[in-house]
């Protein structure tokens, strides 16, 4: 792999997942909600553009639907399939809190997986949809690699724009006022449902859509590509940035994407040390979680500049 | 009845098998439009429970709680709050992460506050309002120079004067205020009982818990006395002072006129 | 009905396993106050030291079993040490993520030493026994026997024994078991190497009944959520009664659903659980 396509695969890559980073700070660093389940909403979308733009079944395919609509429609599928899901897993989870939040989300990201393995009828069980339909970027004289990297890139500007700007409003006060006291934001007629409700809803829209890019650039959606360890990464990444800001958040995937792209990049004379170089990565990965979580004091946000 | 801003009827509270309010038949007591009143007893007598039953924060047992003539059963303590009424905390609550300035504009419900206008961008227009209205009541309780300071930095007292603060750009028609003087350097106690009567003035009703009786009787103008979750007596300062049940109950000898 | 009575079979030694592999978890969370998704891992760390001694180094299994208890043991007492220990002040949510770091250090360590594929141990063949024509292994019945014993066992060493009681106390109220001076740091370190002990014992019995991969261990984690969760915050009986019915519902689900969807009653217990009844069976509240 040369240069030219790592730097590629890292800002691809990089900016499709800081989607996922970006609108996971706003629910956890500022909404204070610990969401276990974030692959979920990310596969729901992958799933749902792939349905909507793929050719209906016949022959030996298993399944069911296929509306061979364009892209743009799959696309906003995607959000409003993320959009659904997270009215569905955030409504009855409103009032549970910390670990009981993420354990339930976990569950839920579980609950969806085990039904696209063993559901054949949504997306051929384990086999997965391929051959994914994706939109055609000749039109404005782009290879597919350029134009995935500039749509990572516009995604990630749209959330970050999207999260800045309910962050920088009385609506990011109320919600820091909710996730440092309940009681005293209730005291002062803030409806903590409705905003905890909303914070998680609206952060997963942009996942969807991630979702929805992901299965571009693949061109496949399986279950083997959906499972916790997307999440876990997604988390890793957020602590990696550190700062419980936008900016962090990016910069955090971005140093993790690069970290893995690179260890891939190296050509290995065995399978063997192959799998040695994949397993020490997730060592050091672990490493870089763990001592992240213990030397920067999870209180640094609080710290945040004093507004005049 | 249309003088009594809130009505407190035969209320009841219990914890497991323990009654914190409401002896045989309930907590009852109406409370006057305009009146600064003060609720008094011993440690366990049930006057934060009966703050925290009247604002909502806790579901009582049995019994009802009317404000303005508006049953609060059922009703989220975030909606009593827009309903008009305010309150402190026994404990002062603040919002860490955001700083004193905004501790308090935090308190103005603002239109920005909804999904559909954060990006419309309206409420810009209401923000410049909100800071000055803030600035005016961080200079009513004395706070105005730690405007831009995290809450972090601020003291005890300080911090009892935020939440107050922050209930007052609400403009509450009724604000029950939890020891107020607790932790407040008692040099600072003067200044905190003429901004009581100013909210007085101003035509608020107030319910203030106190210990600080030398304080609180100086300026109520009707006292409740509690125990054991019980109304033991309620009169002007004057009568309390005298009442033999409360003296032997709590007040001691000294402050008999 | 034979069908029937298979799968409650089943679903006993299933639910069996589940209490070896949710006590120490159990423990963890009562005792040190978070959930320890790294617990997994030490199944699986326990599993392939009992599958290296016995089948590279060609020990016989008692030998290499007891070896690979001790060793989890060991490995999850310096964890704790190491990794919990100096974080334990940010609150359970805080070392509940950290422990999914851990989780990956572990998992990836076993992975680099050694690799992907699948395993047996070097031991005989398992005999059948039939009962009214519902089968059952020799390997079955030991690890129900096993369980039963593990809880009779572990339940006279929390009544009976000084470090039982103490770490009893400190499971049910830390600032008092401190105030009665017991050793809140000595007592942390012997619930550690329980706990990871009974992870240990777990992974032996894991080796024993199933064909070994290295992404075997996470794959029972959300079982031992369930399990725990389920338990609630009680005592070991509730773990008991817990993982019997956890169990015996996934394996008895087969008669009625597609077995793919097995896996799925676990999360569908965790999630009714958690918003039906956050407490478990146990009924009592977390601190």
């Amino acid at each position: 792999m040369n240069i030219e396509q790592l730097l590629l695969a890292v800002l691809t890559y990089g900016c499709l997942y800081s989607v996922m980073t970006v609108s996971l700070n706003l629910q956890y660093a500022r909404g204070g909600m610990i969401n276990f389940g974030t692959v979920a909403y990310f596969a729901a979308g992958a799933y749902a553009y792939a349905i909507f733009t793929q050719e209906p079944p016949s022959g030996l395919d298993q399944y069911a639907f296929g509306f061979n609509s364009p892209w743009w429609v799959g696309f906003i599928a995607a959000g409003v399939a993320a959009f659904l899901f997270a009215i569905v897993t955030g409504w009855p989870t409103l009032r549970l809190r910390g670990e009981y939040l993420a354990l339930t989300t976990f569950a839920f990201a579980e609950v969806l997986h085990s039904i696209f393995l063993n559901e054949r009828r949504i997306g051929n069980g384990s086999v997965g949809l391929s051959n994914v339909n994706r939109p055609d970027f000749s039109w404005i004289g782009m290879s597919d690699n350029y134009g995935f990297a500039g749509a990572a890139i516009l995604l990630l500007m749209f959330t970050a724009f999207l999260c800045h700007r309910i962050l920088a409003s009385p609506y990011g006060r109320a919600i820091d006022a909710v996730r440092d006291d309940e009681t005293a934001a209730e005291a002062v007629g803030k409806d903590i449902k409705r905003l905890r409700f909303e914070i998680f809803v609206i952060s997963a829209v942009p996942v969807g859509f991630a979702g929805a890019l992901y299965a571009m650039i693949t061109t496949l959606v399986s279950p083997g590509l959906f499972t916790a360890e997307v999440t876990f990464f997604v988390w890793i990444a957020l602590i990696l940035g550190g700062e419980h800001t936008i900016k962090g958040a990016i910069f955090g995937t971005l140093a993790l994407i690069l970290f893995e792209e690179v260890v891939r990049s190296f050509n290995f004379e065995t399978v063997r040390s192959a799998e040695i170089a994949a397993s020490v990565e997730h060592i050091m990965t672990g490493i870089i979680f763990i001592m992240i979580l213990r030397w920067q004091p999870f209180d640094r946000f609080t710290k945040k500049e004093a507004v005049q | 009845m249309t003088d009594d801003i809130l009505v407190v009827n035969k209320l009841t509270k219990q914890f497991g098998g323990l009654k914190a309010v409401g002896g045989q038949g309930g907590l009852s007591f109406n409370v006057k439009r305009g009146a600064l009143v003060g609720l008094i007893g011993p440690n366990g007598a049930g006057k934060s429970t009966t703050f925290n039953l009247i604002s909502g924060v806790l579901e009582p047992s049995s019994g009802s709680v009317a404000l303005n003539g508006k049953d609060l059963s059922n009703i989220k303590s975030s909606e009593i709050a827009s309903h008009g009424l305010g309150r402190t905390f026994q404990t002062p609550r603040a919002f860490t992460s955001l700083s004193v300035l905004e501790n308090v504009m935090v308190g103005a419900g603002s239109t920005g506050e909804r999904l559909t206008s954060v990006f419309s961008g309206s409420w810009r227009t209401d923000e410049a309002d909100i800071k000055s209205k803030a600035i005016e009541v961080l200079q009513q309780v004395g706070l105005d120079d730690r405007i831009g300071d995290i809450v972090a930095n601020l003291s005890g007292g300080e911090l009892r004067m935020l939440e107050v603060a922050r209930q007052l750009i609400r403009d509450p028609e009724i604000l029950l205020l939890d020891e107020p003087t607790a932790g407040v350097d008692p040099s600072l106690q003067g200044k905190l009982s003429s901004i009581l009567v100013d909210l007085h003035n101003e035509g608020r009703t107030l319910i203030v818990v106190e210990h600080n009786l030398h304080f609180l009787l100086s300026i109520a103008d009707v006292v409740i006395v509690l125990q054991n979750g019980e109304l033991l007596a309620e009169g002007t300062p004057n009568e309390i002072k005298n009442d033999q049940r409360v003296i032997s109950a709590y007040l001691g000898d000294e402050y008999a006129a | 009905m034979t069908l029937l009575a298979q799968y409650f079979v089943t679903g006993i030694v299933t639910g069996c396993f589940l209490i070896l592999a949710t006590i120490g978890f159990s423990l963890t969370r009562r005792v040190e106050g978070f959930l320890n998704i790294a617990h997994a891992e030490l199944l699986g760390v326990s599993a392939f030291v009992t599958w290296g001694l016995n089948v590279k180094a060609a020990w016989p299994f008692l030998p290499s079993a007891i070896f690979a208890i001790i060793f989890t043991a060991v490995v999850g007492l310096v964890v704790g040490r190491l990794f919990y220990d100096p974080i334990r002040k940010l609150g359970p949510a805080v070392l509940l993520i950290s422990s999914v770091g851990v989780a990956y250090v572990i998992g990836g360590s076993v992975d680099a030493l050694v690799g992907t594929g699948i395993r047996t141990l070097n031991i005989p063949l398992a005999t059948t026994y039939r009962f009214f024509g519902v089968r059952i292994t020799d390997y079955q019945m030991i690890v129900v026997a096993l369980a039963a014993l593990t809880g009779l066992s572990l339940a006279v060493f929390m009544s009976k024994t000084k470090i039982g009681l103490a770490i009893g106390a400190m499971a049910d109220n830390p600032e008092l078991a401190a105030s009665r001076g017991i050793d809140i740091l000595q007592t942390s370190r012997a619930t550690w190497l329980l706990s990871s002990g009974l992870a240990g014992l777990a992974g032996v019995v894991l080796a024993l009944i199933a064909t070994l991969s290295t992404d075997l261990a996470f794959h029972q984690i959300l079982q031992i959520l369930a399990v725990a969760i389920l338990a609630g915050l009680g005592s070991l009986y509730s773990v008991m009664l817990a993982g019997l019915i956890v169990g015996i519902a996934m394996d008895m689900s087969v008669f009625w659903i597609p077995a793919g969807y097995r896996p799925l009653i676990a999360f569908a217990v965790v999630i009714l659980v958690l918003l039906v009844r956050p407490e478990g069976l146990s009924g009592r509240k977390s601190k």
